[in-house]
């Protein structure tokens, strides 16, 4: 009798970590493709209802690292393309193509809450979360949409310079992708509210949907991935300032 | 049967090609503000922009149709036709096209590819700008860029001669006494130009250098016929004038900051032993610095100052009234080339924002520019609205005030004040 309580004890603490850095570990080493191809659909509605779509191709690599991305529509955005690379010695590179002034303009990484094109993603949203830049913290275990989830509290260093004070992040334990997430701005209210949909694709799983709901501006913005490619064979040298000059062929 | 392969394989490549379409209408009307009277000056009643992509290249063709509400007659200006290559090392760009040099918004003394078109000065971007043929290639290695253009004509500014509603009143130069015919320009004995730019970054920092070797932009007395010696003829024409180019964008915290200067180097080149060409040479230097800032709100500040200094002028000249021979100094040099609105002052500080409202349906840019030389600035509001997507109105307004000095730039351009609505559709 004692010799199975240990053995369950030992199988039951190797299979569900009990620190929130060990499941954060864990969803970080999860596979993942080399590169991901998507044209997304962005969905803007603001407190009335009222709703502006936008068409973006997107091609990234290295878990997003680098990426590239052109919008397709409306077409007073037509030709617009943004061009993101991390570094993690220095601050990120950010450059966007501006078809009616025929330049490529570098801009600043550090608004990191400056809204991306409007939405309700800021930069910081769509810059990916290196393990060793917040603290996590385990908090009681919940079930979204009948799954169940790891709850995690994701504190970021004050070294990042985040524009959120923390994360409340809810990861999936077949999977471990998270599913949910709400964010909190500097001064601990509720800002963000967001969902993630997957689906398997080549063995992977890969975000088809995003639902962001800013709570204290009362709009959301809903992200539709479709023609989603994994592991095409993306070059490095795709992610470079003379690309963005250039809509990709479909 | 070979030459039966090459076509099948062309016309396959052209057929699986992809072609892009945009453009846009949009109706303008302007209007003075000291008497509502509409001002009859061209716009761009219509874009139509198209690209061909197929395998490595892309073939563009942008086009405008000019319209005047008192001619009622559009004019077709083709205003870029170029083809791009793209190898993996870069680009190779040819034909009638309009180049984009410097880092600073509106403002660049060192983008003097193209001429500009006098009639659209105050738009931005590539609208103030004449496309030209021309050839360009960009390299691209890690960091660095190496881009290489040659011009094989001369274009000059498209001036708006004897237009009464234009806020300066430029007459026609070149008009024979003797004839009262309008006088040709000089001719350009090598109207070749050329243009290279080195761009890197360093840290956070991106720098950039350049070097153009051309011909001025706007044109200027050269000298006078004195063969006839009855009547005198203005001799108008293009100096020869060449700029070196530094430019630098940098981040300091949340202020992002963009400067350029151009130092340039102009001489009367023309030389005939029966008339009299002046001596002419002279050194200036043109500067841009931008200091922008995002707010909380993600609304844009920023601030430019604009600077134009005539570092040293010699020769000769003549004031084309009273025929006097004048000394050429730096204070009556009046340069040929750089960015237009160091021609209206010599210091100059630009102030612009912008702001969104109702989830950016509604966007509202400001923009003050003031004259640090003398008294006078100008004041310009707008508010562009989405009625759904791509279709917009957009209302605007520009003051400008001087002083009593009828000299004053500002004070000749203070019946140039007005507001203007236009309706935009893109497509």
């Amino acid at each position: 009798m004692i010799k199975t309580i240990f053995l369950l004890t030992i199988i039951f603490s190797t299979t569900y970590p009990q620190d929130g850095i060990a499941i954060a570990k864990m969803v970080d080493e999860r596979k993942a493709p080399q590169d991901i191809v998507s044209k997304t659909t962005m969905l803007l509605t603001n407190s009335k209802g009222k709703t502006r779509t936008s068409t973006i191709l997107s091609k990234s690599i290295n878990n997003g690292s680098k990426q590239i991305l052109w919008f397709l529509n409306p077409a007073d955005d037509k030709g617009v393309a943004f061009l993101k690379i991390e570094h993690d010695d220095k601050a990120d590179e950010m450059r966007m193509w501006l078809p009616a002034f025929k330049k490529v303009r570098r801009i600043s990484s550090s608004k990191k809450g400056d809204s991306f094109m409007g939405s309700d993603l800021s930069f910081e949203d769509m810059t990916s979360r290196t393990l060793e830049e917040n603290k996590y913290k385990r908090l009681e275990d919940d079930t979204v949409d009948g799954k169940e989830c790891f709850v995690l509290e994701v504190v970021p260093n004050a070294e990042i310079k985040s524009t959120y004070s923390k994360h409340i992040t809810w990861v999936e334990k077949e999977t471990l992708i998270a599913i949910k997430e709400e964010s909190y701005d500097l001064g601990g209210n509720l800002r963000k509210k967001k969902m993630f949909l997957f689906e398997s694709l080549s063995g992977y799983n890969v975000i088809s949907n995003i639902f962001v709901e800013d709570i204290q501006k009362n709009h959301s913005t809903k992200l539709t991935m479709g023609d989603i490619k994994v592991d095409s064979g993306l070059d490095e040298s795709l992610f470079q300032e003379k690309n963005l000059k250039r809509l990709p062929r479909n | 049967m070979r030459n039966r392969y090459i076509f099948l394989i062309l016309t396959c490549k052209i057929l699986f090609g992809q072609l892009s379409i945009a453009g846009s209408l949009k109706p303008t009307g302007m209007f003075r503000i000291s008497d509502q009277s509409q001002m009859d000056l061209p716009f761009r009643l219509a874009e139509l922009n198209l690209g061909y992509t197929m395998s490595d290249f892309d073939f563009m063709l942008n086009s405008a149709v000019e319209y005047r509400w008192g001619e009622k007659k559009p004019a077709f200006d083709p205003r870029e036709a170029y083809a791009v290559w793209f190898p993996n090392w870069g680009e190779v760009k040819i034909g009638k096209q309009i180049h984009a040099w410097g880092v600073a918004d509106g403002n660049n003394p060192t983008d003097n590819l193209n001429a500009y078109d006098y009639y659209f000065m105050f738009l931005p971007g590539t609208d103030r700008k004449i496309g030209s043929l021309s050839a360009a290639m960009i390299i691209y290695w890690d960091d660095w860029q190496l881009e290489g253009v040659i011009i094989p004509n001369h274009t000059p500014n498209r001036m708006p001669f004897n237009e009464p509603d234009f806020p300066f009143q430029i007459s026609e130069p070149s008009k024979s006494d003797a004839t009262d015919e309008t006088l040709p320009y000089e001719k350009i004995e090598d109207p070749m130009e050329y243009g290279l730019r080195l761009k890197t970054t360093l840290g956070e920092t991106d720098i950039g250098i350049s070097y153009f070797d051309g011909r001025d932009r706007s044109f200027s007395l050269l000298g006078i016929d004195t063969f006839n010696i009855i009547k005198i003829d203005p001799k108008i024409g293009y100096r020869a004038t060449s700029v070196f180019g530094l430019n630098m964008v940098t981040f300091i915290d949340d202020i992002t900051i963009r400067a350029e200067v151009g130092y340039f180097i102009t001489e009367n080149d023309f030389q005939e032993s029966w008339f009299q060409f002046f001596s002419t040479e002279a050194e200036y230097v043109q500067h841009v610095i931008q200091c922008e800032y995002r707010t909380v709100r993600s609304s844009t500040i920023g601030a430019q100052l604009i600077g134009n200094h005539v570092l040293n002028a010699v020769g000769q000249t003549v004031d084309l009234v009273t025929m006097d021979s004048t000394t050429l100094n730096a204070d009556n040099f009046i340069p040929g080339m750089g960015t237009p609105f160091a021609m209206i002052s010599d210091r100059s500080l630009s102030i612009v924002g912008s702001e969104t409202f109702f989830d950016e349906n509604l966007e509202l840019n400001y923009n003050v520019l003031v004259n640090l030389e003398e008294k006078g600035h100008m004041t310009g509001f707008s508010a562009k609205y989405s009625v759904m997507d791509n279709l917009f109105i957009e209302g605007s307004v520009s003051y400008f005030k001087g002083d009593d000095n009828p000299e004053n730039r500002f004070k000749q351009l203070e019946d140039f004040s007005h507001f203007q609505l236009q309706l935009a559709y893109s497509f």
